[in-house]
């Protein structure tokens, strides 16, 4: 294997190779020069947030996506559909999922240039150097295509395909992901030219929502499209089809080419202007009043501390925002889609949307309190070996704050009001009772998922793989306790109420020994950063 | 002496660079000719760095033209960046790299034949006293370490004008006497050096010619000497506070010390 992988290095750096470089523009000795610089860089952990350079989690990824196509292929082949139906499935599903993360991994790589300091000062030109920085979106391809489509090729055969069938599955998943990797690139090259470079980073984050946004509205939209009948205003002439073909293609290819020309042409002599790109956005001086409300109730200054700094950092930090951002839009969808749910009260005795709602925003804790470790300015967190023993507690408590009164107790402040416009009154407050205990005690539960000072460490591609197994399994608690909700509770106001009290006080006493423990994480992981005091601190060695 | 040789190896005309539609630098014009050794002097957010950034490619002016090595900029970015020498303000650096390795790299970018690069090297790393140091990680160097690498990696490839951002900057008085010797030797070999600083004496002692910015704008330029006689002051420090207004810093310390103690 060995032997084989230095044959095909010796074939990618040899004189037809660096023709083909050539031709593209790119100085191919340069190229390979950064190409192997990014190799190192990520073998020795420093570049660790591109995908493409970290194999482990690109394994990882590739195993996670094997099995769910594996077992993708295995239902449809009990169920027996046409080959054709079979091979389009798995080319729309391998599409989906390559523009998710290639379109994430392309602005990862492009809006966030930091190693672009280092080297925008060297001789290097932009096609060279884009070149290089893009050639990881290759690995992901070589790792993942197979992923997801070798198995569901090979069962191909048992739908009665040609033996040549595996191959020509693979070919044309390859050839849909290079064609989808290209249009990733041409899009940031157009955002590249066109959009501020202080602006660069937020369009980033909108361009990185549409793959997932446009996927889920498609699934809402598809009933509109089977009465609108887009087929019906093509011509009917296959000439004309064919010439209307051919000038979408033109276009296409042409805006994708001139996107490439528009990342190879200006990408380098923006990199300084991007990488220190800000909003320009300036914050107030205002002193807020929920701050005071958490530095009285939560433990004085330290608490505030806490409670401002994560609310501050959720807003700004690009890396939280950007782990956050493939979640956004299910979760708005699911909102928006349940929002005709609010009609009917959950005391109505049937099942209702409201009563999904107290395990949703558990979810989403679950999902937010792991990421909200990792950010773009983990080089800060040295400030805190500063701060006094003694403050950390309130600290955690602050952050505990912020979690509770901005994702629990805001929303159904907003879920309070809908719900007494149409259940009334009082099923509305009860209920609301219920969900925020509810909440509460998953936030409880969750905060031990806060390994450590929140924004303190680089982020880390793989962390969210190794939760999806949890976020199955939690998944599946979530499903057995609105079952149980709906059969044993929702039946009888006062067994609500009684288990709002219960499960409130539940939320109290596990979010006690939960402080405890977040606050010895913070402790633990600011010993382990101290122990790195020859990073932090070489300053005041020097 | 060809008319090549006799045309400024840097021309600012009336050059203009703005942030997020701010404007920094408004209509810059100067010349610096071969082998002149020139401070540039200004206070924090003058537009130093970004002159220094725009000379060295890095930056694209938003209007104005110039001229750096003969080659226009940014049209030529890729072959002035191959004539010149930087040294950034702040040490950034691949961490994981090694000493010897980041210089490697610094070199071949640079198209440095391979004997010459490693003989280049092993020469700067042992007059830098990092030669015991060089197959460590550059996070486990302290900040004057990493200021002579970077210094190391803007001389390797032997540029015809170096750019030095605030050099001495973390750097001990033994390696900050090198440095200014290393500058001295540099200048009488020919080569074009401009030296950002806020260090007014050290400006003073190796620079024949001083230009001062302010708030965007190249406020003085001659030598050290002629501004002071112009301004009537005897240190150039003084002639800094004079032309750069910053004379009354005093109220300012008063007020922080009235605050520390509120």
């Amino acid at each position: 294997m060995n032997r084989l992988g230095e044959a095909a290095g010796r074939l990618l750096r040899g004189p037809w190779a660096c023709r083909l470089l050539q031709r593209l523009g790119i100085e191919p000795r340069r190229f390979w020069l950064l190409t192997d610089l990014f190799g190192q860089l990520a073998e020795r952990r420093e570049m660790t947030s591109h995908l493409g350079h970290n194999t482990a989690a690109l394994r990882l990824n590739a195993w996670i996506l094997c099995g769910m196509t594996g077992l993708a292929a295995v239902l449809m082949l009990l169920a027996q559909i046409a080959l054709a139906k079979y091979f389009a499935i798995f080319l729309a599903m391998t599409g989906v999922m390559l523009a998710g993360i290639l379109f994430s991994e392309t602005g990862n790589s492009l809006v966030n240039p930091v190693e672009g300091l280092v080297l925008a000062h060297q001789p290097i030109d932009g096609a060279t150097y884009t070149a290089a920085k893009l050639t990881h979106l290759a690995r992901i391809l070589l790792y993942l295509v197979p992923a997801l489509d070798g198995i569901p090729a090979i069962c191909g055969l048992l739908l009665g395909a040609p033996w040549y069938y595996p191959l020509l599955h693979l070919a044309a998943a390859f050839l849909l992901g290079c064609v989808i990797a290209l249009f990733c690139c041409a899009v940031f090259g157009w955002l590249i030219r066109f959009i501020p470079a202080r602006r660069l980073k937020a369009a980033g984050q909108i361009a990185e929502i549409v793959p997932w946004t446009l996927f889920l509205a498609f699934q809402y939209t598809r009933g509109l499209f089977q009465h609108i009948h887009p087929s019906h205003w093509l011509p009917t002439g296959i000439a004309a089809l064919a010439g209307l073909g051919l000038a979408a293609a033109g276009v296409s290819v042409g805006a994708v080419v001139m996107g490439l020309r528009c990342l190879s042409g200006d990408y380098l002599v923006r990199i300084s202007a991007i990488v220190h790109g800000s909003s320009g956005a300036k914050a107030g001086v205002r002193r807020s009043r929920t701050s005071d409300l958490v530095a009285w109730c939560f433990g004085g200054p330290p608490s505030r501390a806490g409670f401002e700094f994560v609310s501050r950092m959720t807003r700004r930090d690009w890396q939280f925002r950007r782990q956050l951002i493939p979640m956004l839009p299910a979760t708005v969808m699911l909102l928006v889609g349940s929002a005709h749910e609010l009609r009917t009260s959950p005391f109505s005795g049937r099942f209702t949307g409201a009563q999904v709602a107290p395990h949703f925003f558990g979810g989403i804790l679950f999902l937010i309190c792991p990421l909200l470790v990792y950010g773009s300015d983990y080089q800060g967190a040295w400030l805190f070996l500063l701060a006094p023993g003694r403050a950390l507690g309130p600290f955690a408590r602050g952050i505990f704050a912020w979690l509770w009164l901005r994702i629990i107790v805001m929303p159904h402040v907003v879920l309070l009001g809908g719900a007494a416009w149409f259940w009334g009154m009082r099923d509305a407050a009860l209920f609301t009772l219920y969900s925020v205990a509810v909440a509460s005690f998953y936030l409880g539960l969750e905060l031990r998922l806060i390994d450590g000072v929140p924004f303190s460490k680089p982020p880390e591609p793989t962390r969210q793989n190794y939760l999806l197994p949890f976020v199955f399994l939690g998944g599946g608690v979530m499903a057995v306790a609105v079952g149980v909700q709906y059969f044993f509770l929702f039946h009888s106001r006062p067994a609500v109420l009684l288990a709002a009290l219960a499960v409130g006080a539940a939320a109290c006493l596990v979010t006690r020994a939960s402080l405890d423990t977040f606050e010895s994480a913070i402790r633990f992981n600011l010993g382990l950063m101290s122990a790195e005091a020859k990073v932090l601190y070489r300053e005041v060695e020097g | 002496m060809s008319p090549s040789e006799n045309a400024p190896i840097v021309e600012f005309d009336r050059v203009v660079f703005s942030y997020s539609h701010i404007e920094v630098l408004h209509q810059i014009s100067f010349q610096l000719a071969r082998g002149e050794v020139v401070g540039l002097l200004g206070p924090n957010g003058a537009g130093k760095s970004t002159t220094i950034k725009i000379m060295a490619g890095i930056l694209a002016p938003g209007g104005g033209t110039i001229r750096v090595t003969g080659l226009p900029l940014p049209e030529r970015a890729v072959d002035v960046k191959q004539r010149i020498g930087y040294v950034p303000e702040t040490a950034v650096l691949f961490d994981s790299l090694t000493g010897q390795e980041f210089l490697e790299l610094s070199g071949r970018l640079h198209d440095v034949a391979e004997d010459t690069l490693q003989m280049r090297i092993r020469s700067i790393l042992e007059t830098f006293s990092l030669l015991a140091d060089r197959t460590s990680r550059l996070d486990s160097y302290s900040k004057g370490m990493r200021q002579k690498i970077l210094i190391a990696a803007a001389l390797l490839h032997n540029p015809e004008l170096i750019l030095l951002d605030e050099p001495l900057s973390g750097l001990d008085v033994n390696a900050a006497i090198m440095i200014k010797d290393l500058i001295a030797a540099l200048s009488a070999g020919g080569k074009t050096i401009l030296y950002s600083s806020h260090v007014l004496d050290v400006v003073e002692k190796v620079c024949r010619r001083v230009l001062i910015i302010h708030q965007g704008k190249l406020i003085a330029d001659g030598s050290a000497e002629s501004l002071k006689a112009s301004t009537r002051e005897s240190t150039l420090e003084d002639v800094f506070r004079n032309l750069t207004g910053s004379a009354s810093v005093d109220p300012g310390v008063a007020r922080i010390v009235a605050a520390m103690q509120s």
